[in-house]
């Protein structure tokens, strides 16, 4: 196998006087698609904002393959700025007109090329999250990390934004870490599913990405079970 | 259940629509008319309250002098030298204070201490400290349209949106581009109701300045005219008082309109 990307080596990660981590250790290899699953308040969002450095672990240790890695994070929420148009919050790090030029070929990317000079207010929630998507794409990450962007869409939304998510990252060869409570999801989009419970991460399995129903039922069947049986490490 | 109502009034709607447009003139143009007929007619005194011809006039020869235009020169100078001085200290504490903590600890509370004395009751230290010359009015209205302005800056900037902020961490953006890219942008609503407020307080400072401390300046006419009793020249000057407080309002919501012009898109 290549060199991963990053490797979380016994992250520990406590607020006050609450263990929101302890223990988490998995890699990332480029290309690959992770989805992180796990019940609501199991630390799933904790290791993305460490992955993202937006916050520092409390123990342990990420290492990176390359330490000006470029991270990209698509929130639950958009993020969008209200006060630029939908092409400047794609190109709202710089105004050149590489920059624009290429803003508006993303903007084609993520399906929104009609709608270049409007604000993202009026836009649908679906289509927001497309253009949160192709704000993350603009800097070419290393390693795009999707923090429930999902969560907040209607099902059918849902289904279609999980397709065109899976299309452009295997198009554009993105390494992609997923957080998702929803176990289908995380079966149907990624290469590999890793549930963390209680703070780590207690179980891997191969996703079912690109395979027929069957397999991604099996698959979310099987992870479920994890997720609601496992009894808790000590 | 709007497009039923839509669909009935469709061929009436430009005369409702025009009609709404008038309803808000109905009782101001009403009241004036009222007054001019019973001051034509003899029914209320025209010495105390004379009829609104009679106003006009008195402003069409009051300009035809050139006095008017130069007391409210003068005003307007005033209360734009005031503005400019006030709004950008008010400004400045603003910024400084919404985006340093140490700032805030060291200014803060001392600015809210000053805020809460009524800036008109600094009138007598203002005449002892400058006399009555422009000095004192530029200084009263400076500290009146600072503190809004102030205020609304400093929770405008405490207020942007943390996930903004945030965003902008993750998305690498250096401190200048968080600055003009999240933090003023998201802060400038709050900052123009600030704005807008400040234009407000700067008139009527100004107004009580020029009437209580003064040798010119429509503030000043007013009071010299009643010294001669001169009700007609009184009521001019409440009608521009009116009219320029009017103009700020005007200009401010211009304002808004052009800097927030992504709000207006949500509204619609």
């Amino acid at each position: 196998m290549a060199e991963p990307l990053l490797t979380l080596e016994r992250i520990g990660k406590v607020y006050g006087d609450k263990t929101a981590l302890h223990d988490v250790n998995f890699s990332i290899y480029p290309g690959e698609f992770i989805a992180l699953v796990g019940m609501s308040g199991g630390g799933k969002s904790t290791i993305l904002r460490l992955i993202a450095q937006l916050e520092q672990p409390t123990s342990g240790q990420i290492k990176y393959a390359d330490p000006d890695m470029v991270t990209r994070v698509m929130f639950q929420n958009d993020r969008l700025l209200p006060w630029m148009t939908n092409v400047q919050n794609l190109s709202f790090k710089s105004s050149d007109k590489a920059q624009q030029a290429r803003a508006k070929a993303m903007l084609e990317t993520v399906g929104l090329q009609d709608f270049p000079d409007s604000y993202p207010s009026s836009l649908s929630g679906g289509q927001k999250q497309r253009l949160a998507l192709g704000r993350a794409l603009m800097a070419d990450p290393q390693l795009l990390l999707l923090d429930e962007p999902l969560g907040a869409l209607d099902a059918l939304t849902r289904r279609k934004m999980q397709d065109s998510i899976t299309e452009i990252c295997q198009q554009q060869h993105l390494t992609t870490l997923l957080i998702t409570h929803d176990v289908e999801e995380a079966a149907r989009m990624a290469d590999r599913v890793i549930v963390v419970k209680d703070g780590t991460n207690v179980y891997e399995a191969d996703g079912a990405k690109g395979q027929d129903a069957a397999t991604i039922g099996t698959v979310s069947e099987d992870v479920l079970n994890v997720i609601l049986n496992t009894p808790q490490e000590v | 259940m709007d497009n039923a109502t839509d669909l009935t009034r469709n061929p009436k709607q430009p005369r409702a629509y025009s009609f709404k447009q008038l309803l808000p003139w109905l009782i101001p143009v009403g009241l004036i008319i009222i007054w001019q007929i019973a001051g034509s007619l003899g029914w209320i005194s025209t010495k105390l309250l004379p009829t609104p011809w009679s106003v006009i006039q008195d402003g069409v020869s009051l300009w035809q002098s050139g006095e008017l235009q130069k007391n409210m020169g003068i005003s307007l100078y005033r209360a734009l030298v005031g503005f400019a001085i006030g709004g950008s200290v008010g400004f400045f504490f603003g910024m400084l204070n919404g985006l340093s903590k140490t700032a805030r600890a060291l200014f803060d509370s001392t600015i809210q201490m000053l805020r809460n004395i009524p800036h008109l009751s600094l009138i007598p230290v203002v005449i002892i400290l400058f006399g009555i010359g422009e000095t004192a009015k530029i200084s009263l209205v400076t500290v009146g349209v600072m503190f809004p302005i102030y205020i609304n800056t400093f929770h405008g900037i405490t207020s942007v949106d943390p996930e903004l902020i945030e965003m902008g961490r993750a998305y690498g953006l250096s401190k200048r581009e968080m600055l003009t890219k999240i933090v003023f942008p998201g802060a400038l609503p709050t900052i123009l109701v600030g704005v807008r407020y400040a234009l407000g307080v700067m008139w009527t400072t100004l107004i009580v300045a020029e009437t209580i401390s003064s040798t010119s300046g429509i503030g000043y006419m007013a009071t010299n005219a009643q010294e001669f009793m001169n009700m007609k020249t009184v009521l001019l000057c409440i009608v521009i008082y009116a009219l320029l407080g009017k103009v700020s309002d005007l200009i401010a919501k211009l304002l808004e309109d052009i800097c927030l012009d992504w709000q207006a898109e949500r509204s619609r």
